[in-house]
């Protein structure tokens, strides 16, 4: 077969459906990455058309453009889009785009997944811009602390759409962190072991574990904001056992990891492209990597330090106070790994490059600003002024914005397979820095002078008139160079100015293929030896193109790829990947069905919903089965390896391990919210405590106790090759048990709305029945794939997975029942 | 995952027992202790001794990341691995020290 | 603190330009010691321990410590107004003015009927929170008699920007002639 038949081939096999159709069936990473791309820079401009407003207010005292109610929520959905609609998904995209390419593999780990993710973005995000064109936008502030954010003193349906839409948005969050996770750690090219990847991969993973830990805090305070909300439990409320502190660490405990989420994949891409502009390879790469990981387990440590003023004792400040100056040493350690890397070699100023030196001209300033205001005396003055706002503009322009320019200007070519013609760009960027700084060195000044974050108006007398125009003129210079850089992208798009292949010079993977890329990827996947496989083998893409890689000759109509063990890069399993469907964008739909009706409060369609969810998710599943055994399979170079589904650690067991860390993160915060609120909250002891009763207790442990041995005794007898069904019905039976004593528990509790006790526990029930239910679901599909025969000795990797949710369900019922059954037994 | 395990555990304890040093002042400030150790506040002696178990802790992550039987067979994971024990033990000492000479309550 | 920052700012910037020098001997600059754990760990290790220290030395001096002639009085904050009380006074209460003694240490005991407030009279001390279900103490002292500024300094919603006090600090013989309540 030649490299022309082979393309063919491939291309029937892999490529999306034609025309704007095939948006809503394609599960292939290069179109959603595109379309996650396209989408955050969307709404990158509606946030900045929204801070266009908010400079526009604060050009002129006592200024009537916009009354209070429209300029708060006009800032609440500047920070908010900014945050989450346009940072977080432009590292999804960015990652889901890059990641396969730069790791020489087809596609990542679950590819309807990414497609699921997306839509969930997409009606999210559009829930959101539909509240601000109605005029009924969130205008709380971002951080959307209660009591204010609370029933009493919001009573619209602002705060609902914040609270119900984020929620929805970051499920496509947690989505791609759980697949960046897996694709990372188990779709690479062969021979790719941990210390061969590329630095953007290690960014992308530190990154996606943080989500995965960073963001269920949140998901949590959410929740817990939203049923306070609509149902009236008191978790925020001080007296009635609630307490506002409450959200603040859980909001916080996810926002300060948040901005090294939004940090670390734009060092990814410094990393990446830094190197490539100064004809040179990384300086220190293992200390870059373990800098990386210092600094996303430091920022888990710091988050008091934006509750300094709220009155925690003095040495509680200290802790947060020391951790906060100490997560400046690994920033500092990249800072001058990066300066370092350029001394190593010849820097040249292209494009890209001038973006990087706006990055560390901005940046740094910001990581200064930053030092300071982890000094408590200091932060006492500056928390909640302007300076504030200025110093996380710095962070976040200086270390997103700029970087991701640089990101979009060196990957532009590969996207396009075309190079620039017209030269806008490096006007655009002098003016965007020049915009930038004016903007937001004033506001530092201003916020010295005591000017209030927030505050729509301002007198005269207040004599920040001229401060606030010279910042205002700014902006207005940052947005057209914002608007250049628009149009600069859009012309290179259009015009039709062939590039040549890799134009930069780079030595990563995602060059070694034609451009733009085509939907396979890669013909047959490279052998990896080094850091730089391009500049060992400059013509490694022509090799791959004859097909002289692994998998290099099509099977069946199979979307074919490889994993690899996590360590050394052997490869491990066969990968026969889902073709293109329409199952996410609907099941993402009747997600939406089930979040908007609890938004317009519609209770009844809620349940209608969750089923709805169910059965989609079945047979998402369902279609992953065989009817028969798959006998190991060549890959090429003499290499054969078992199919995914007949191993016992498949992608799918790879991944429940990853979204149970989220959800063990998210219930571990709900833990911590009970501790919190019973040893911290004003208002405690509750009136009454929750009744123990032994039979409940016993039921539930016992359910407990078969449902893992139940599943492994499935396992082990499935291995011998034969039926066990009778143990996959013992686990059904173990999941039941456990359901009815948490059902029992949330009947039995201390009524919720009186105090946030009883609607702890309430909460901590529904968590346990929610689980239950789930591996009832879980166990009651295994046991239809037993009787349906979709199961042998070899085709067995269902028991893995299936058997990892029992035994968390196991765990986390064992603790929501001793939580609430103890306390009572003790006494 | 073993290799990722060995990346991970110092900070991952660091976070644990800087969670876990912050919650014990909480609790001590929330409620009434009383009592002389060694010349110490009771508060006080609590305090550095959690301080005195973390950073022992942290030690004998150190030595086992960097004992033959432990490590890792890759170099560049050992590299890594050793980097960040010390990250655990170094975050340890630094983010604590307050408990040493700063107010406990107030 | 700022002049410092800006030293280690002009520090990056030259090296940074220096990157950009036409040099002969490319390759041999990039030495890991150098980079990665003189300028990477150790400076600013040896910088940040010294202002930690500093932070916290000037903390521990801002707390409200026991002191003789210490005057307590309460701030209630509630949309959109500040109410304040004095323990020399048990009767007295006064809107959106402070009256205190100047030249002595006043601790604020803070409190809110409502949202979360935040007390902040920018030249007499930082701010602190008004949390719902607590009583939040900050210690203030104005050195010299005279009118002081003061703000609510949390977002609370509309009408945030005109939620504003003033701090009236008297002279010894003022004081006494407020308490004996012959000022309003």
């Amino acid at each position: 077969m030649n490299a022309l038949e082979r393309h063919r081939k491939l291309t029937t096999i892999w490529a999306s459906e034609k025309g704007f159709k095939g948006w809503f069936s394609t599960v292939n990473h290069t179109d959603l990455g595109r379309m996650f791309l396209v989408t955050a820079f969307f709404f990158f401009i509606i946030g900045g058309l929204l801070a266009m407003l908010i400079r526009v207010q604060l050009a002129t005292p006592h200024s009537a453009f916009a009354g209070p109610e429209i300029y708060n929520q006009i800032f609440t959905m500047h920070g908010t889009i900014m945050m989450f609609l346009f940072a977080i998904p432009t590292f999804e995209g960015l990652a889901i785009y890059l990641l396969p390419k730069i790791l020489g593999t087809r596609d990542l780990a679950f590819p309807r997944l990414t497609a699921y993710g997306y839509w969930c973005y997409a009606f999210g995000g559009s829930m959101m811009l539909v509240a601000m064109v109605f005029g009924i936008a969130p205008n709380g502030g971002w951080f959307m602390y209660p009591p204010l954010s609370s029933a009493i003193y919001s009573p619209g349906i602002n705060t609902d759409f914040w609270l119900i839409g984020i929620t929805f948005v970051e499920i496509s969050a947690i989505a791609a962190a759980v697949e960046i996770t897996v694709s990372i750690l188990k779709y690479r090219a062969p021979g790719m072991s941990l210390d061969k990847m590329p630095i953007f991969a290690w960014y992308a993973l530190i990154t996606a574990l943080m989500i995965l830990t960073g963001f269920p805090p949140l998901i949590l305070g959410s929740v817990l904001l939203e049923v306070e909300r609509a149902f009236g439990f008191p978790f925020f409320q001080a007296d009635l056992g609630g307490d506002s502190l409450l959200w603040q660490h859980l909001f916080w405990l996810f926002g300060h990891p948040e901005v090294y989420i939004i940090f670390l994949p734009a060092a990814g891409v410094i990393s990446t492209i830094l190197p490539v502009m100064c004809r040179t390879t990384l300086l220190g790469y293992g200390w870059i990597v373990a800098a990386a990981l210092a600094l996303a387990f430091l920022s888990f440590g710091l988050w008091v330090h934006h509750m300094f003023t709220t009155g925690i004792p003095h040495m509680g400040l200290a802790f947060f106070s020391a951790a906060s100056t100490l997560v400046a040493v690994p920033t500092g350690v990249q800072i001058f790994a990066w300066i370092g890397t350029m001394w190593k070699g010849r820097p040249e100023l292209r494009l890209p490059m001038l973006h990087l030196l706006g990055f560390f001209f901005t940046f740094v300033i910001g990581g200064l600003t930053g030092v300071m205001v982890a000094v408590v005396p200091f932060d006492w003055q500056a928390h909640d002024t302007a300076f504030i706002t200025a110093h996380l503009h710095y962070v976040l322009f200086g270390g997103f914005v700029f970087p991701i320019f640089a990101g979009i200007y060196y990957w532009l070519p590969h996207v396009t397979g075309r190079r620039r013609f017209f030269r806008l760009g490096e006007l655009a960027f002098a003016l965007v820095f020049i915009g930038f700084h004016v903007t937001f060195l004033a506001m530092h000044w201003v916020g010295l002078l005591g000017q209030r974050r927030r505050i729509p108006t301002y007198a005269p007398e207040d004599g920040w008139t001229a401060i606030n125009l010279i910042s205002s003129v700014g902006s207005f210079v940052l947005a057209i160079g914002i608007g250049m850089i628009l149009i600069d992208v859009i012309l290179h798009v259009l015009t039709a100015s062939r590039g040549r292949r890799n134009p930069w010079g780079a030595g990563t993977l995602e060059w070694a293929m034609p451009t733009p890329p085509l939907a396979y990827n890669f013909a047959s996947l490279p052998h990896i030896t080094s850091r730089d496989p391009l500049v060992d083998e400059p013509d490694l893409a022509v090799q791959l193109a004859r097909g002289e890689g692994y998998l290099g000759t099509p099977r069946n109509t199979w979307r074919e790829t490889l994993t690899v063990d996590i360590a050394s890069g052997k490869p491990d399993m066969h990968v026969i990947y889902p073709s293109n469907t329409r199952l996410p964008i609907l099941m993402s739909a009747v997600t939406g069905v089930f979040f908007v009706s609890l938004l317009l409060k519609f209770y009844w369609t809620v349940p209608v919903a969750v089923i709805g969810v169910a059965l989609l998710v079945w047979r998402w599943v369902w279609g992953l089965g065989r009817g028969a055994d798959l006998a190991p399979l060549s890959i090429g170079h003499g290499i054969t390896l078992p199919n995914a589904g007949m191993t016992d650690r498949s992608p799918g067991w790879w991944g429940s391990v990853f979204l149970l860390t989220a959800n063990a993160t998210f219930f571990g915060s709900l833990l911590f919210g009970f501790a919190f609120l019973w040893t911290v909250a004003p208002g405690w002891p509750p009136p009454v405590w929750f009744d123990p009763s032994m039979t409940e207790l016993g039921a539930g442990l016992s359910g407990a106790i078969i449902g893992p041995i139940a599943m492994r005794l499935a396992k082990s007898v499935n291995g011998k090759g034969r039926n066990s069904v009778t143990g996959a019905t013992m686990a059904l039976f173990g999941a039941i048990l456990i359901g009815v004593a948490c059902a029992a528990m949330m009947w039995r509790t201390p009524s919720p709305v009186d105090h946030a006790y009883g609607a702890t526990l309430f909460v901590l029930g529904s968590y346990g029945l929610f689980h239950a239910c789930l591996a009832m679901l879980m166990t009651s599909f295994l046991i239809a794939r037993i009787v349906r025969g979709f199961t042998s000795a070899v085709r067995r990797a269902e028991f893995s997975i299936i058997g990892l949710w029992v035994d968390y369900t196991s765990v986390i019922g064992v603790l929501v029942l001793l939580a609430a059954h103890l306390p009572g037994v003790l006494q | 995952m073993k290799d990722i395990f060995r990346i991970l555990i110092a900070p991952l304890v660091w976070f644990a027992s800087f969670s876990a040093v912050y919650g014990l002042h909480g609790l001590l400030c929330g409620h009434e202790v009383s009592g002389v150790v060694l010349g110490l506040p009771l508060e006080r002696a609590y305090l550095v001794a959690a301080y005195v178990c973390a950073i022992a802790v942290q030690v004998v992550l150190i030595v086992a990341l960097y004992s033959s039987r432990l490590a890792s067979p890759s170099p560049f994971v050992r590299f890594v691995s050793h980097a960040t024990g010390w990250v655990g033990l170094i975050a340890t000492i630094w983010s604590l020290v307050p408990v040493v000479f700063t107010t406990y309550c107030g | 603190m700022l002049a410092g920052a800006g030293l280690i700012f002009a520090l990056v910037m030259v090296l940074l330009l220096l990157a950009f020098r036409p040099r002969a001997d490319v390759g041999d600059a990039g030495d890991v010691r150098v980079w990665v754990i003189g300028l990477g760990l150790a400076f600013p290790m040896a910088v940040l321990a010294a202002l930690l220290a500093y932070g916290l030395v000037i903390g521990e001096k801002l707390l409200p410590l026991a002191s003789d002639d210490v005057v307590r009085v309460g701030a209630q904050g509630r949309l959109s107004t500040w109410s304040f009380t004095y323990a020399d006074v048990p009767n007295r209460r006064t809107q959106d003015v402070l009256h205190i003694p100047a030249a002595r240490p006043v601790d604020v005991s803070i409190t809110t009927a409502d949202v979360i407030h935040s007390f902040w009279v920018p030249r007499l001390a930082g701010k602190l929170d008004a949390i719902p279900g607590r009583t939040n103490i900050l210690r203030i002292e104005a050195d010299l008699p005279g009118t002081y500024h003061g703000v609510s300094a949390e977002f609370s919603g509309t009408g945030y920007d005109h939620f504003t006090f003033t701090v009236i600090a008297h002279d010894a013989e003022d004081w006494d002639a407020f308490l004996n309540e012959d000022i309003e």
